[in-house]
């Protein structure tokens, strides 16, 4: 069993193959007693992986080992949003959208344009968000979809951005009732009607307080101007 | 008549959103927005209510006529009926 630290939640968790020893590493800890246990069976990983033949076994850890924290997560005040979050001048940025659509793409646009130290991508996929002392916190986390960009550290929420294609750059500020399904989709649903009202109370939170947007953007430099200036927070 | 099992109605950011919960979520996989009166008929088909009785609780609720209430009742429940929310 490994200690970590993911998201200011002490986990204790299996994992043997190399995408996790290698996303975690950035994670490790000390601590006494966890809060969350993830020890999910040798048996049943390898049933997934016979139910999912075109992943590997190594592929099947890092996915379920992510869903159960994630599902464990909304027990602390918290929830992954399926986004590509960067962080600038001190606030994440979260650019959420379906895959394939282009979120890490536009993140990196951001790392080019302003340069990979002014915008750090601290979690490329699945950042975890909380709420803790009565602030929304973003969190790296060692589950970040296809690519290694995690930082462990956190840092306030921004902004959310439901991200589009377009041929030209445009910013839209939208309300939290069109946020609503967007955010629905982009997240685990969970099934059980506890987990789900504390989903429900989390989003409440979140769309209630934090400015959301949508943005239409190629993949010009033009698009990280366009949508830094449309969405950064304003002191 | 009474909503199915498997639908949860709660408050976000202002709106009234319906998800799928437990069984439900085999077979509507989406979110409904409802507006106040919906989220009011909403509430009380959680618990088995005859038509009539609808219309008498919007009647003591809303400051409408007695028409438009049975109007409106008759309306919102074909279209629960037809999304397959209602259990007979």
């Amino acid at each position: 069993m490994h200690k970590l630290r993911v998201a200011d939640i002490d986990l204790l968790i299996k994992y043997k193959y190399d995408t996790m020893l290698k996303q975690a590493k950035f994670y490790e800890t000390e601590f006494e007693k966890p809060q969350i246990t993830i020890d999910i069976p040798d048996e049943t990983l390898e049933q997934w992986h016979r139910e999912s033949p075109h992943l590997t076994i190594d592929d099947i850890e890092y996915v379920y080992t992510g869903a159960a924290f994630y599902e464990a997560l909304l027990h602390f005040n918290g929830f992954m949003l399926h986004s590509s979050g960067v962080v600038k001048d001190g606030y994440a940025y979260l650019f959420s959208a379906d895959p394939g659509t282009g979120k890490s793409t536009h993140t990196e646009l951001w790392q080019k344009h302003f340069g990979a130290d002014n915008a750090r991508i601290i979690n490329d996929d699945k950042p975890a968000i909380r709420l803790v002392d009565d602030r929304l916190w973003v969190y790296g986390t060692p589950w970040s979809g296809k690519t290694d960009r995690n930082l462990n550290m956190k840092v306030p929420l921004g902004a959310i951005v439901f991200l589009e294609r377009s041929e030209d750059n445009w910013v839209k500020q939208i309300k939290a009732v069109e946020a609503i399904p967007l955010v629905m989709q982009q997240t685990i649903r969970p099934a059980e009607k506890d987990r789900m009202i504390m989903l429900l109370d989390m989003l409440d939170r979140v769309l209630s307080s934090v400015k959301l947007y949508r943005l239409g953007c190629n993949i010009s430099e033009e698009a990280a101007e366009v949508s830094y200036n449309g969405i950064k927070v304003e002191e | 008549m009474k909503i199915k099992d498997g639908y949860l109605l709660r408050e976000v950011a202002g709106s009234n959103i319906v998800v799928p919960v437990g069984e439900g979520t085999m077979d509507f996989s989406g979110v409904i927005t409802l507006n106040d009166v919906g989220a009011f008929l909403w509430k009380n088909l959680e618990e088995d209510v005859s038509e009539e009785e609808l219309v008498q609780r919007v009647l003591k609720e809303y400051d409408t006529d007695e028409e438009t209430a049975r109007r409106d009742v008759a309306e919102y429940m074909t279209s629960l009926k037809g999304a397959g929310f209602i259990a007979d």
